[in-house]
């Protein structure tokens, strides 16, 4: 057992925890925030996605001794967020859902993206999406929302002035059908 | 867009409206079995059998360590599962294993501790003695005679062989032409992103078992329940609740779901297992690995007469509770001559034990199998000819003038434009223009092929249909409870189970409607035993047909009922009132729903004489014709190969399709694309090899089984056509399903279009790099590496 001092969604919290416990265990069943989601155990699906200082981490394989003294963000403490809030307009907009579970950790990608490329065009959003899992959706409306969220928060960039086109040829995947 | 109401007012079928359930995901809050909290809960880990096959001699528990063996369950019980076939030979599957064990992965023994971690800490003490026997990996040399035997009592491995002859014999015998070729799908698993998950504990307040399931079917697992328990079905409630991902996958009661509902009532403790993703894929149940030994039989000028030939499934050690993957033999070989005009089939089928997790329904049962056998046998017989493969299907497809008939294999296809389906999705990837681009050549030195598949998507079959299959549980209705409350506001508790396909929504429109309301005003409530009727669960495309006919079916009731109430209210006849927008409209004034509602519940004096209070209903529903209506499509791809390295890029990939009326086209567009990226997981990169002699699953990571990410999965571009169905309400077809169907058909052939000068051979899935490009050096006269 080791003693954990770190801030969890803004909080602090001082805790004891088992030296192999992962921070996605320790999230989801020490404090109860489930939109954190458990999909492989082994880094690959990316479904555990939290912020760790800001930036993004995969939980299940990041014990949660190795945050000591760092930020923890899950799903929940970025309800607030304002390319959270764009995120999930776009995302219902273009269907970028089914089941949900891949959802919250699919949008913490989605932000982090946005977070480093602005209006970013959809090859790169694939590109950087590579480590996230989704079975549902075939990630074409992913992609799409991803696009029009960065579009739309970054107006004056360069890529935000082929937005319309973007967001045209994204929605197309399923308004031309 | 808006499509009149049965009663003439606008309604909302075919509204692109975006999804109800959205919400609670996107906000973090969506509730799965991992999810649940319960005082008290502790976790299970299994402790599961290292070797294929062998026999089980003994389990030795580590001291005062809480851990379970089969005997320490019971008394349980028998589940037979399996169709009801006389000829079908059983093989019990227990919750633990008893006497042998016949997989890797197979469950032996369940751990109760504190925490997951703790519960594997102690299964790994546990001590597992077998002595091993052979292992069998391969359907076709099980059934040899010297193959160790899975089940001793059996007289070979074969669950069942059943032969599919019908049509004109004759004319197969004569057949000028004969293609014939071994293809085989590989096996797989179906990789919901949550996995399996059950929370069980007894609940005194009831005196019952209430579980908190991971499944595509509450009711219907709660029946296996209950018989493998012995205990009465209103001793137990089963809950589904937010459920990430089905696939068919979670369409069967698996034993560690058992054996936990098992332990928590032998220690009254709430219990929790949730499956881990190497769990999933070596002991979850597995799909797809269909082998096809045949011959297509044709007319010199292409017209196709038929199939002959050996089909074998690799059903995996065990059948799984209630039918199995026994639909998968009987599916392959009645889907073998695909949308066409063929005559004769004379086939053998064999669904095979082998040392492997048993083989359950995943998205297109069996169909994307014997859409990969017909399609890529189309695409040998036009080469064989020298003729080109979309002339060749133009000749043999069904016509709108030849529906509705009933094909040789015995399915009764309903209505459509097949060679529509076909132009359409030619005319979308631009045949001449992949044409003039493969004759230019590629400056990259890689080869551009164009693949076709041609399908039909068998949905909402009933009664007739899961008879002739004999399956043990024929789903062969649906049920809807309608509920409208004082303030006119409505609640609908289906029996199907909503798990990405938004049924919320659809059903929502359905109700919104037949009741003249917004769909905002609706409530859809599933997913708990306790509090919908009985109902078999999300399958088998057939929740739209199904629950969709059942509660426009309900809401009609309630909105005839409201009609006459509200009709005593404005003093006028029943015959001069329609609903509309939350009225109820006379010729000369109206009055809400909600007062009606109230009249209904709260103020009974306001009712006319002789109408009861409540504005509720519960209904059952199939179609008029339980034969099941048929969704259909053409897919076209066009693929770029690295020829040297087998690596397969898509380039483009086009659906047409036709589902009949559209409920909500978002959804079936959204239905579509996740089949495709589906399929093409089937096509090109999911795989569970295992070791020929030692029966080890090979892949039991992400690491080693790929699933498909955006970087692989193109835009999917989408056009439709729409003939509505006969017999279901508004005409609608189910279509979960079709976009996993035909990808593996189309990406085999548009490989094999890349490389027609050498006639490589693309026969088997997945199209790994390695398979492509040893085909391609085979052909190339280099030989195989």
């Amino acid at each position: 057992m080791i003693d954990l001092s770190f801030t969890l969604n803004g909080a602090p919290v001082s805790q004891r925890v088992e030296d192999r416990t992962s921070l996605a265990d320790l999230v989801r069943e020490g404090h109860g925030l489930t939109g954190t989601h458990v999909g492989c155990e082994h880094g690959a699906c990316g479904a555990c996605t939290v912020l760790v200082d800001g930036e993004p981490a995969r939980s299940c394989i990041v014990l949660a001794a190795m945050c000591e003294g760092r930020a923890v963000t899950t799903a929940e403490g970025l309800v607030d967020d304002p390319v959270m809030a764009e995120l999930r307009r776009q995302f219902h907009d273009k269907h970028a859902l089914q089941c949900g579970f891949c959802t919250p950790a699919m949008m913490i990608s989605a932000r982090d993206i946005i977070a480093r490329h602005g209006a970013a065009a959809p090859a790169t959003i694939r590109k950087e999406l590579a480590g996230q899992i989704c079975r549902c959706t075939g990630y074409a409306p992913i992609v799409a929302a991803i696009a029009a969220a960065g579009a739309a928060l970054n107006p004056s960039s360069d890529a935000a002035a082929a937005a319309p086109h973007v967001a045209a040829t994204a929605a197309g995947a399923s308004d031309a059908s | 867009m808006a499509s009149p109401t049965s009663d003439g007012a606008p309604g909302w079928i075919g509204a692109r409206l975006k999804r109800k359930e959205d919400e609670r995901f996107l906000y973090a809050a969506g509730r799965y079995v991992a999810d649940v909290r319960l005082p008290g809960l502790k976790d299970v880990a299994f402790v599961r059998s290292d070797v294929a096959h062998g026999r089980l001699l003994g389990v030795t528990k580590p001291e005062g360590a809480d851990v379970f063996t089969l005997a320490d369950l019971g008394p349980l019980n028998d589940l037979v599962a399996g169709p009801e076939i006389a000829e079908f030979r059983t093989s019990l599957y227990p919750p633990l294993a008893g006497d042998k064990v016949r997989f890797v992965g197979q469950p032996v023994a369940a751990v109760i501790a504190a925490t997951r971690a703790e519960a594997e800490d102690i299964a790994a003490e546990v001590l597992v003695e077998t002595e091993e026997l052979g292992a069998v990996t391969d359907a076709v040399a099980a059934l040899a005679p010297d193959a160790p035997r899975l089940h001793e009592a059996w007289a070979d491995n074969a669950f069942i062989a059943a032969p599919v002859i019908a049509g004109d014999q004759d004319a197969l015998a004569a057949a000028p032409v004969v293609v014939r070729r071994r293809l085989k799908m590989n096996r797989q698993a179906t990789v919901s992103l949550e996995g399996r998950g059950v929370v069980a504990h007894y609940d005194r307040r009831y005196g019952e078992l209430i579980v908190h399931l991971s499944t595509q079917g509450a009711h219907v697992m709660r029946r296996g329940l209950a018989e493998v328990l012995g205990l009465a079905e209103n001793r137990i409630r089963v809950i589904a609740p937010d459920v990430g991902g089905g696939f068919g996958g979670k369409n069967r009661l698996t034993p560690e779901e058992i054996a936990v509902c098992a332990m928590a009532l032998k220690t009254g403790q709430p219990l929790r297992w949730i499956e881990d993703r190497r769990e999933h894929l070596i002991a979850s149940l597995h799909a797809r690995e269909h082998t096809y030994e045949i011959a297509l039989h044709a007319e010199a000028d292409g017209t196709i007469i038929g199939m002959s030939g050996d089909v074998y499934i690799d059903a995996g050690a065990y059948a799984l509770w209630p039918t199995g993957a026994f639909m998968e033999a009987s599916m392959a070989a009645r889907n073998l001559t695909g949308p066409y005009k063929a005559r004769a089939l004379n086939l053998q089928t064999y669904t095979v034990a082998t040392n492997k997790a048993p083989m359950g329904p995943y998205r297109g049962v069996a169909r994307p199998g014997a859409c990969f056998a017909i399609e890529r046998m189309v695409d040998e017989l036009a080469a064989e000819l020298g003729m080109d493969p979309i002339e060749i299907r133009r000749r043999n497809l069904i016509t709108e003038a030849d529906l509705p008939m009933r094909t040789v294999g015995g399915l009764s296809l309903d209505t459509g434009h097949y060679p529509a389906a076909l132009d359409m999705a030619c005319e979308m990837i631009g045949v001449d223009k992949v044409r003039a681009r493969q004759k230019a050549g590629e400056a990259d030195g890689r080869v551009i092929g164009l693949g076709i598949a041609v399908y039909t998507e068998q949905s909402g079959h009933g009664t007739s249909e899961w008879m002739k299959r004999k399956a043990r549980v024929v789903p062969g209705h649906e049920s809807a409870n309608v509920r409208m409350h004082p303030d006119g506001t409505v609640d609908i508790a289906v029996g199907i189970q909503n798990h990405g396909q938004g049924l919320e929504t659809t059903l929502s429109q359905i109700a919104a409607t037949e009741l003249g309301l917004h769909p905002d005003a609706i409530n859809v409530r599933y997913g708990d035993t306790a509090t919908t009727p009985f109902g078999f669960g999300t399958f088998a495309s057939r929740s739209i047909v199904f629950s969709g006919g059942a509660v426009a079916k309900g809401c009609r009731e309630v909105a005839a009922k409201a009609r006459r109430i509200g009709a005593a209210l404005l003093q006028v006849s029943a015959d001069d009132v329609r609903i509309e927008a939350g009225e109820i409209v006379g010729p000369a004034g109206s009055v809400s729903l909600a007062e009606v509602a109230r009249a209904a519940t709260l103020r009974p004096e306001f009712l006319p004489e002789g109408e009861d209070a409540l504005l509720e209903t519960t209904v059952s529903y199939e179609p008029a014709d339980s034969a099941g209506v048929f969704s259909y499509g053409a897919h076209a791809v066009v693929v770029a190969v690295e020829p040297l390295t087998g690596a397969v890029d898509l380039l483009d990939y086009v659906v047409a399709e036709d589902c009949g009326t559209v409920i909500n086209p978002l959804i079936v567009d959204g239905q579509i694309v996740g089949g495709v990226a589906q399929g093409i997981g089937t096509a090109l990169y999911e795989e569970i090899p295992f070791d020929p002699e030692l029966g080890q699953p090979l892949a039991t990571t992400f690491g080693d089984y790929m699933v498909p990410c955006a970087s692989e999965i193109p835009d999917i571009r989408i056009g439709h056509l729409v003939t509505p169905a006969r017999v279901t309400e508004y005409g609608v077809k189910g279509m979960g399903e079709g976009g996993a169907i035909a990808p593996p058909a189309a990406v085999g052939n548009a490989l094999a279009d890349a490389f027609r000068q050498s006639r490589a051979q693309f026969l088997e899935t997945p199209f790994t790099p390695r398979r492509v490009s040893d085909a391609v050096a085979a052909a190339d006269g280099e030989g195989a590496r």
